[in-house]
């Protein structure tokens, strides 16, 4: 690659200052502006976006970066913040919610020092669920915060809440989003994809370290070909995942944000933890089924990470559908 | 109904044909060969065309060939050495890729063109000199003699032998599995010169001439009923010295050297077509449902996740052809784009086979028979070029690095 940017030494070092600022779990946004991140991402958004959600996903950590990439490409539009902003996320896939309310959506954490929740909404009622139409407004955070109650799913420790049911009546102004909701659901779906290959790669590492060590039959049963070729699988998932997402960056400038190309990775990325998670927890037998493994940990976030802003199924289904009404079959990657 | 992407190009895209700049400008070249692609009526022919059987179709793709070649596109990325134009390994993915976009087939000899050249070029410069030529041209094309009926997946345990007499080898034994082998002038041999208990180290490749005195090819039907593979009798045909691709011994090693355009250029070409395709079958589907026909439940999600799985393919086959094109050395890790390759096949023609249902089963046009010897020959994407196991067990020891499986 000619274009400037981020070096592979200096990537690696930002990516050992990640590891060691997610492991110590403390405040994200103020480690992130120590490292000088805001320039970094300015430098080469596509590698620090990709290194950042990675090292995320690998850390199983919580936080709402994912909230400054979204917002990043919704400001613009925007009346100027009160002070700090969170995003309500649809429940299904990116469509956004019914205007008339009450609003519901999912948020990435509590709602402590935020002062107002962007709340993607549709801007007919009629298309509410269609992705076409989205207006933009905001909420004051406490409204939001006494609809909301934390996630008690399959993964509980991610820190998410669902909102249920906030009043839709005293949200501020509208403001029709334009393309901005879509930029910024392909530019979430293209953080998050990043974010599962870490989980992906963590999990793939937990099952190869323990095949590798677990003796049966008085061999490593990583020496058995049945559990080989799972782990070959899992690694052509990830693999894969990685590629089509440096070509969903490639289109990331478009007047769309990329859309089509991040959908796609989004649908791979939630193909990929499939596949990953289901190997990766056969091989390691019952010790990946046990609550002391590290492994379900990542099955669950992986899962999670799915179902934000479209699961592999919904967005199949979606894309095929359009397809077969005659949508254009895109050939998205070019030598 | 086939639609085709039109591309609308103006006159100035079409206006560069100097072949210094299509060699060294990809875009100038992807941009001219649309332009080409789009305006040149006699490709035509060759549009939505069915054959009625496998040697009339690789004929008339030879036929287009020399369409190719007289317009100098298949030329580039062959050095001019040997009928080429020059530039590299990107050129060739390009022309793949718009030939498939413009509703045309990718003619089937470049599939061996793309394993059987590069070594070729590489290793017999000579030969590649005296012979390539004319396969770009259309006019003759070449098989592939590695698998032997007791060496398959384990290649290195295969027996057919030369025997150095003088400025000539001797050739006795057999070869089994050689695609286009019932047709091709040309055969490209894996053979044992070393003692039977050398393994990898006593192999050679050898070109020769298939109308050699002493062979023999028995065209193999698949299961559709298509000659597409081909057994091989060696009985003392006497192949000169200097047909050898590579020094005597060094066989193993131009066969890794050849696996990464195998496994590379294949995978590329394959998923350009793959794309073809499903776009014919999206079109044959949407005329039944406008004939009130009704899909099984699930097509829309399938549909959409075949298309995704091309893109996945495309995305990582590009980053290898770069690679190559670069002169990197592709490694073991060329056997996830096989897996992924292998995985768009079956998944593509099992998509066919399940939304055309009954018309599959009973449909006797041509267009579902197309459908149906596809089908039969994507079953073969896990199969040659190193199975699917062996692909895996490739990642599982090279890549994961994990311990070996047992002996």
């Amino acid at each position: 690659m000619t274009t400037p940017g981020l070096d592979d030494a200096t990537a690696e070092l930002l990516a050992g200052s990640l590891r060691e600022v997610l492991a110590e779990g403390g405040d994200l946004t103020a480690a992130l502006a120590e490292l000088g991140w805001a320039d970094v991402l300015a430098d080469d958004p596509a590698r620090a976006t990709t290194l950042l959600f990675t090292e995320h996903g690998r850390a199983l950590a919580h936080s709402r970066v994912l909230d400054d990439v979204l917002l990043a490409e919704l400001a613009g539009g925007l009346p100027a913040a009160t002070g700090p902003r969170a995003l309500l996320y649809p429940l299904h896939s990116d469509h956004p919610a019914d205007p008339r309310g009450p609003l519901t959506g999912l948020l990435l954490g509590g709602l402590d020092g935020i002062a107002e929740v962007v709340v993607p909404t549709a801007l007919d009622p009629a298309d509410a669920g269609d992705t076409a139409g989205a207006t933009l407004r905001i909420l004051p955070a406490d409204l939001v915060a006494a609809a909301a109650q934390p996630v008690r799913g399959f993964d509980t420790a991610a820190g998410w809440l669902t909102v249920s049911a906030a009043p839709a009546g005293p949200a501020g102004p509208a403001t029709p989003a334009g393309d901005a909701w879509t930029r910024a659901v392909a530019a979430g779906r293209r953080a998050l994809a990043a974010e599962i290959i870490g989980g992906c790669e963590a999990a793939l590492a937990i099952a190869v370290a323990h095949t590798s060590a677990r003796v049966q039959y008085g061999r490593s049963i990583a020496t058995f070909q049945a559990v080989r070729h799972r782990l070959a699988e899992a690694h052509v998932a990830v693999e894969s995942l990685r590629s089509e997402l440096t070509v969903a960056w490639g289109s990331a400038g478009q007047a769309d944000g990329g859309a089509w190309a991040a959908r796609l990775v989004k649908l791979r990325a939630g193909l990929a933890q499939a596949e990953v998670m289901r190997h990766a927890v056969q091989v390691c037998g019952a010790m990946g089924l046990s609550l002391e493994s590290e492994l379900h940990r990542f099955v669950a976030r992986t899962a999670a990470l799915d179902l934000l802003l479209g699961d592999h199924r919904t967005l199949a289904e979606q894309l095929g559908t359009e397809l077969l009404a005659g949508a254009e079959l895109e050939p998205v990657v070019a030598i | 109904m086939t639609t085709t992407a039109a591309t609308t190009t103006t006159a100035a895209e079409a206006a560069v044909t100097d072949p210094a700049v299509l060699r060294d400008d990809l875009d100038a070249y992807a941009r001219g060969l649309r332009a080409w692609l789009a305006s040149e009526p006699a490709l035509d022919r060759w549009r939505g065309r069915h054959y009625p059987n496998t040697e009339e179709r690789i004929a008339d793709h030879g036929l287009l060939m020399g369409v190719l070649f007289r317009a100098g596109w298949n030329r580039y990325g062959w050095p001019e050495s040997a009928g080429g134009l020059g530039g590299d390994e990107r050129h060739r993915a390009v022309l793949y890729d718009g030939l498939a976009a413009a509703g045309l087939p990718i003619p089937a000899p470049h599939l061996m063109l793309e394993t059987l050249g590069p070594p070729v070029v590489h290793f017999a410069p000579e030969l590649a000199a005296a012979y390539l030529p004319a396969y770009l041209r259309g006019e003759e094309w070449w098989g592939q003699g590695f698998s032997e009926p007791e060496a398959g997946s384990d290649l290195a345990s295969l027996r057919c032998r030369a025997r150095r007499e003088g400025d000539t080898y001797i050739l006795s034994g057999s070869k089994l599995w050689t695609s286009h082998g019932a047709t091709s002038s040309r055969l490209v041999c894996l053979v044992r010169t070393g003692t039977p208990e050398s393994r990898h180290r006593g192999l050679s490749m050898i070109m020769l001439d298939a109308d050699t005195p002493g062979v023999t090819i028995r065209p193999i039907a698949l299961a559709s009923g298509e000659n597409e593979l081909a057994e091989v009798f060696f009985d003392d045909a006497v192949v000169p010295a200097s047909n050898l691709v590579g020094d005597e011994g060094k066989g193993w090693a131009v066969a890794m050297y050849l696996l990464q355009w195998e496994r590379a250029m294949y995978a590329w070409l394959s998923a350009a077509d793959a794309l073809r395709r499903l776009r014919d079958l999206r079109g044959q589907v949407a005329t039944r449902l406008a004939a009130g026909a009704r899909l099984p439940d699930g097509s829309a999600a399938r549909l959409g996740s075949v298309y995704e799985q091309i893109i996945a393919l495309r995305a990582r086959s590009a980053g290898t052809v770069r690679r190559l094109a670069a002169g990197d050395t592709v490694g073991p890790e060329a056997s996830v784009d096989k897996v992924l390759l292998a995985t768009v096949e079956i998944s593509l023609f099992d998509l066919a086979r399940d939304l055309l249902g009954t018309e599959f089963v009973l449909g006797a046009t041509d267009e579902v028979r197309a459908w149906r010897n596809e089908w039969w020959f994507s079953r073969s994407a896990t199969i040659l070029g190193g199975s699917a196991e062996v692909q895996r067990t490739i990642i599982a020891d090279h890549v994961l690095g994990l311990p070996k499986e047992a002996k």
